[in-house]
């Protein structure tokens, strides 16, 4: 299998995932974001002006698409008709990157529960994921990034670990790694496990792009619980833990993921400036 | 447990109320009470997600029927036809059909109308570009074939007579819009909806217009939609019809 690896265009800065209120700041005046990624699905629609002004704007950046929808993780097999759009999309755009995630959203009956949903880390899963993958790779010709999840509850029965599971997915499938550095700070104080040990056993050479996001704090009456809501700024212990990342995989695309309580541009501009600091940390100390 | 189990468990306990499975508790690895804590973590954020999809694209119903009366009446469409696809800017549809056969809301008849209106407004913003037929191209159709000729409706175009007022309806909820109060409910109304130049527009045309219209959606030729035109508006004029509907973009040629 011949896969197209663009992954050299997405340069090694911080980036912003583009969401419709922005959209006529961008068409008014150049923003200062180095590349801009998508959810694929906001844009499966035959047209329209969404569409329109996506095709404007990718002449100017670097894009990424991130798809929310294909559930990987289903045990009844791909939805072929959500890849052929996908590819369509994809032919259309020629994105840098295309992810998505380790997770289920599309039940066997076929309804989609809009969520992505955990897996348990089992043999089972893993042949079924890394078959989708492989076959996901194949029907886009291009090469998947995977996001490890963000998850409130673990499975008793388990073959693997999250890092685990995502190591041999690599190797099985070839795909890269989209390395959530909120989701893996969320998901170890979920399950009450230390963030960098998961992140020791974790594919880093594999990391083709990271994500950071804001969490919330939910109090509830059996403890707290932090929820993946992307509605804020990012919180302080997740910047440290994006500067440990970066120490050990060096300078990769860093996101900016807002998608709650949407704020002005500016306000997530600056979080993507102060994630270029970082990154430009990394680069002073390697260079 | 298989994972098509575990998946089909998962999709009733996050969709629908009920009593609690046992047997997918059981695969958690917490103790109770936190595995039901955490799994319901999982039913807010469906809930949620596919709420805010179902409010976006009828805040005009939402208003009318008040928000807490919409998120219930909105969460039993969810239970009982959630989407079947990953794409949501197609979730809704049902929303209208659902509504009409709602007993708890038979009292509001023409609240299933104005949900097809809002329904037709999302889908016009996501329906298929095509250049519209401006004024400039018709008329270079000579004159012995503008009888034979035949017109379409642009992919975003939606025409629907209403036995209510349900463009009134929608306008009151506008900045600007007419008062609520002021609308008489017993009308009845005529609402086109369409796309053009990246905007969803809408208006309410009389009846001959709306016979042209619905004459174009058929592709008939020219003169035997005029003919029934005049049958609904015998003070039908056509050249005035014709040219504002040219310069809002509505046309096209049929495929």
């Amino acid at each position: 299998m011949s896969l197209a690896h663009n992954r050299a265009a997405i340069p090694a800065q911080a980036g912003i995932g583009l969401r419709h209120p922005h959209l006529p700041a961008f068409l008014a005046a150049p923003q200062p974001a180095a590349w801009l990624e998508i959810h694929s699905e906001n844009y499966l629609a035959p047209g329209g002006p969404r569409l329109a002004a996506l095709e404007r704007l990718r002449g100017d950046y670097p894009l990424s698409c991130h798809g929310v929808g294909l559930s990987l993780g289903s045990a009844e097999g791909l939805d072929e008709a959500h890849l052929a759009r996908l590819r369509a999309l994809y032919d259309r755009l020629e994105p840098e990157l295309v992810s998505e995630h380790l997770a289920w959203s599309t039940a066997p009956d076929g309804t989609f529960l809009a969520d992505l949903l955990p897996l348990p880390y089992t043999d089972e899963a893993l042949d079924t994921v890394a078959a989708h993958v492989g076959r996901a790779q194949e029907a886009l010709g291009r090469r998947l990034l995977v996001e490890n999840p963000s998850t409130y509850l673990r499975f008793r029965e388990a073959d693997w670990d999250e890092a685990g599971f995502l190591n041999e997915l690599v190797r099985r499938t070839g795909c890269g790694l989209l390395l959530d550095v909120n989701n893996l700070y969320v998901s170890a104080a979920n399950g009450g496990d230390d963030p960098l040990a998961a992140l020791e056993r974790l594919p880093l050479a594999a990391v083709g792009e990271i994500h950071i996001a804001g969490h919330a704090r939910v109090a509830t009456p059996v403890g707290e619980l932090l929820i993946d809501d992307h509605g804020s700024t990012v919180a302080e212990p997740v910047w440290t833990l994006l500067r440990t990342v970066l120490a050990r995989t060096g300078p990769r695309p860093v996101l900016v993921e807002w998608d709650t309580n949407i704020p002005e541009l500016p306000v997530l501009l600056a979080e993507a400036a102060r994630a270029e600091f970082h990154l430009r940390e990394v680069d002073d100390a390697v260079g | 447990m298989r994972l098509a189990e575990l998946q089909t468990r998962m999709r009733q306990a996050l969709l629908t109320g009920g009593s609690p499975d046992l047997e997918l508790l059981a695969l958690l690895a917490d103790p109770p009470p936190q595995r039901e804590r955490r799994l319901a973590v999982y039913r807010n954020n469906v809930r949620h997600a596919l709420l805010s999809v179902l409010d976006a694209a009828f805040p005009v119903v939402r208003a009318l029927i008040g928000a807490d009366c919409f998120s219930a009446t909105a969460l039993v469409l969810i239970a009982q036809r959630p989407p079947r696809a990953p794409a949501l800017y197609a979730y809704g549809g049902e929303l209208p059909g659902f509504l009409a056969d709602f007993a708890p809301l038979a009292e509001l008849p023409w609240l299933a109308d104005v949900a097809r209106l809002e329904w037709a407004r999302n889908a016009a913003l996501f329906a298929a570009d095509r250049e519209p037929l401006g004024p400039d191209r018709l008329a270079t159709v000579p004159a012995a074939g503008l009888p034979g000729l035949r017109l379409g409706l642009h992919p975003s175009a939606w025409l629907h007579e209403s036995p209510w007022p349900i463009h009134a309806i929608w306008d009151a909820h506008q900045p600007g819009g007419g008062a609520l109060e002021a609308v008489d409910l017993a009308r009845a109304e005529i609402v086109l909806v369409w796309r053009h130049g990246g905007a969803v527009r809408q208006r309410s045309p009389g009846p001959g217009e709306s016979a042209l219209l619905a004459a174009f959606a058929l592709e008939c030729p020219l003169a035997e939609a005029v003919e029934m035109a005049a049958a609904r508006d015998p003070d039908f004029d056509l050249s005035a019809v014709l040219a504002r509907l040219l310069a809002d973009g509505v046309l096209t040629y049929p495929n």
